[in-house]
């Protein structure tokens, strides 16, 4: 590692060593030039504040999809490979990462564009400058425009927020005739061109939708980490709305410090999706269910040529064709009006932009039919508002039973939203299991009860507390006193979904029930 | 009104108070302690020309010798350059020469040049005639103003003839207006040995 900038940022020697394994291509590909790709990397001790300190805020405002990471580092990757008689190697070889735990890959991906061909041509001062800009640069705030100046111009972007409508387009091209220059405006922070990605594989989405829905272990296999990232990015984005929860790594090698805990034979393969090159990964991962070999895109006609399932059993270590290597039954049939449109769109020279937007939608739908069901369920376990009363404990959320949940899909199951038919018990059953569902319900879980404790909080500022005092004894009026200010701070620390209002008049409450009590305790009140 | 957004990028040697003539114009403050800018630093102010808004998205570069090759990402799609130097100290002078040149090489073609000799507060230990840099100035097209920062003399005067000199969107065709010309005409342009 040649330089790190900012200079105080700190970083774990495991930490140092993962990123410089995860810079480089791993294997051999022959292609000279520039490539970019991204990885993720787990956080092993070191700092753990953030800059800002305001994940908190952030990180509820922000698509659950969006959210800053705390125990994984983003790098995303300029990487540079050119012929240079001057050199030892004969060769220049050079990457440009940029770590970060928000995975922003359009936004940090277009910036290392513009970044890493000046930073190898002009060095150290460019970084330095390009830093100090950073520096300045506002924290992003979910729903807000970004203008982002950098390197004499500015990139413009919307960071997306958790009430955006799933599916909006997010940024509107405003006339922008009269700027000059123009910005540099990009259409997304996060989103790939998820045809392009999804280019060899367009007829099993549905199976790639399902592998991701429920966890599964899935090995991508490329020719190049451009390739297995992207790949991988774009399998656990489509999921959106809902998170995908596992461990991901659109880029692995054989060097990484998980590798041992991911190949081990004596435990179940783990729920990871890793995106691999190195061809020796086939044979220490012969033991994972699903294997994807995607090789250089190869085109029959007008059509990308599209891999085919095959048993695990055909795989060889040596010389694998290009497959989706499983025993995997999909749940639900696969959607051919969908492939039929974009096979179509295809003919038709369709934009790349609108075939993604064609199968975002679908991917999207999709989630969302089998999401609203769940969602409709765990509704029901919150308490009703009446049973929540400001001199009791606030009531608690019904437990989530299984079985109840498949009974309300016989009246309101995905049948009413989507046309795909096929095992959805099935998948119910299997989704349980697996970490996405646990994901989704303990943020459910967590949301609900605070919402009930926002609920609990204004229904004790809405009582009347003068005539409820009139029958008790200091010590129980001491006792409110206390807990109420301690409701007040849990509101204001956990971001409680509560009016200022509310928290004003809980304040003005506390200050009138001091004042009803004897000077003595006042005074203790006061300075606690 | 019409909001344009015209970027301007500020150069000249350290220390000239390139930083200071934009606080001045952004905050209207100054700092006498103020830091060497780092790579370059990027501020706005939007204000009313004519019947028009003009946005002025200012790139304040950094003077230090280290950041030299840095400044053509700077200017590179600017509307407008002020070069700054400091009226105390001939050889900032100099090198104000030497970026004129280097926009007429590398720089946007029609680009406003404005010159603006700085510290003018300083007349005791003045090293730089006015006239002198006024002749240079007009000798390039370029505007010229003697400035001062500390006591905010002719810093909105400044970027007000800088608004005056774009050439306006619709009304003239951008040869009609007094822009500054930096491409050499092609009938002159014949390769030169140095």
């Amino acid at each position: 590692m040649q330089l790190v900038y900012p200079y105080d940022f700190r970083l774990t020697e495991k930490e140092k060593t993962n990123i410089c394994y995860l810079s480089f291509p791993d294997s051999y590909s022959g292609g000279l030039g520039d490539t970019q790709f991204s990885f993720r990397l787990r956080q092993s001790g070191g700092q753990r504040n953030t800059r800002f300190g305001e994940d908190g805020e952030y990180n509820t405002e922000a698509p659950l999809t969006l959210q800053r990471e705390s125990a994984h580092y983003f790098g995303y990757v300029y990487f540079r490979q050119v012929k240079d008689s001057s050199m030892k190697r004969g060769y220049f070889q050079k990457s440009l990462v940029l770590v970060s735990r928000l995975p922003y890959v359009n936004l940090f991906q277009s910036l290392l564009q513009l970044i890493a061909p000046e930073y190898f041509d002009k060095l150290e001062p460019c970084l330095e400058a390009v830093c100090n800009e950073i520096d300045q640069w506002l924290p992003p705030v979910p729903g807000q425009t970004l203008n982002l100046p950098v390197m004499g111009i500015v990139i413009q972007v919307r960071i997306p927020s958790r009430v955006d409508k799933p599916g909006s387009s997010p940024l509107k091209q405003i006339n922008q005739e009269n700027l000059l220059p123009a910005p540099l405006v990009l259409p997304s922070v996060y989103e790939l061109d998820l045809f392009r990605c999804f280019q060899p594989v367009l007829i099993h989405i549905q199976m790639l939708w399902e592998l991701m829905l429920l966890g599964e272990p899935v090995v991508v296999m490329a020719p190049s980490p451009a390739i297995s990232s992207e790949m991988v990015l774009a399998l656990t984005s489509c999921l959106a709305p809902l998170k995908y929860c596992c461990d991901y790594r659109p880029y692995f090698t054989i060097h990484d410090s998980e590798f041992k805990e991911y190949t081990t034979r004596t435990q179940a393969p783990p729920n990871v999706v890793v995106g691999v090159t190195n061809p020796f990964f086939i044979k220490t991962l012969q033991h994972w269910p699903h294997l994807l070999r995607i090789g250089e895109l190869k085109m029959s006609g007008d059509f990308p040529k599209q891999v085919k399932v095959k048993k695990l059993t055909k795989l060889k270590p040596l010389d694998t064709k290009p497959g989706i290597y499983t025993s995997y039954k999909t749940f639900l049939h696969k959607d051919k009006t969908l492939i039929k449109r974009l096979l179509k769109g295809i003919q038709r020279k369709r934009p790349s932009e609108v075939q993604s937007a064609l199968l975002r939608r679908h991917l999207l739908e999709l989630t969302q039919s089998f999401i609203i069901p769940l969602e409709h369920y765990i509704a029901s376990l919150m308490p009703l508002q009446k049973a929540i009363t400001p001199w009791k404990n606030p009531p608690q959320i019904r437990p989530f039973r299984q079985e109840d949940f498949m009974k309300t899909l016989e009246h309101a199951g995905p049948q009413l939203t989507c046309v795909l038919r096929g095992d959805w018990l099935g998948l119910y059953r299997r989704f349980f299991r697996s970490p996405n569902f646990d994901g989704w319900y303990r943020q459910r879980h967590k949301e609900m009860t605070q919402k009930l404790e926002a609920l609990h909080l204004e229904a004790i500022c809405e009582a009347d507390i003068v005539a409820w005092m009139k029958d008790k004894s200091e010590v129980e009026i001491v006792d409110l006193v206390l807990k109420l200010r301690e409701k007040l701070v849990r509101a204001r620390c956990h971001h409680l979904p509560v009016k200022e209002e509310t928290l004003q008049r809980g304040g003005l409450y506390i200050e009138t029930i001091i004042g009803s009590l004897p000077e003595d305790l006042q005074a203790v009140l006061h300075h606690p | 009104m019409a909001l344009r957004e015209l970027k301007v990028c500020l150069l000249g040697d350290t220390g000239v108070g390139k930083s200071s003539i934009v606080w001045r114009f952004v905050e209207d403050s100054f700092d006498p302690n103020i830091n060497p800018t780092i790579g370059a630093s990027f501020m706005t102010k939007t204000v009313q020309y004519q019947n028009e808004l003009h946005k002025f998205l200012i790139w304040d570069t950094a003077g230090q010798e280290r950041f030299r090759a840095l400044a053509p990402m700077y200017y590179r799609g600017s509307a407008a350059a002020i070069i700054v130097y400091d009226i105390t100290k001939e050889e900032t002078f100099s090198t104000l020469k030497n970026w004129v040149k280097e926009l007429r090489q590398h720089g946007p073609p029609n680009i406003v040049v404005a010159i603006a000799g700085n510290k003018c507060d300083l007349n005791d230990v003045r090293e730089v005639m006015e006239k002198d840099a006024k002749d240079y100035a007009d000798s390039i097209h370029a505007v010229f103003v003697e400035t001062s920062a500390k006591n905010a003399i002719n810093i909105n005067e400044l970027f007000i003839e800088i608004s005056r000199r774009i050439p306006s969107t619709d009304t003239n065709p951008p040869s009609s207006s007094k822009g500054f010309k930096l491409r050499r005409q092609p009938s002159v342009t014949k390769p030169r040995c140095c």
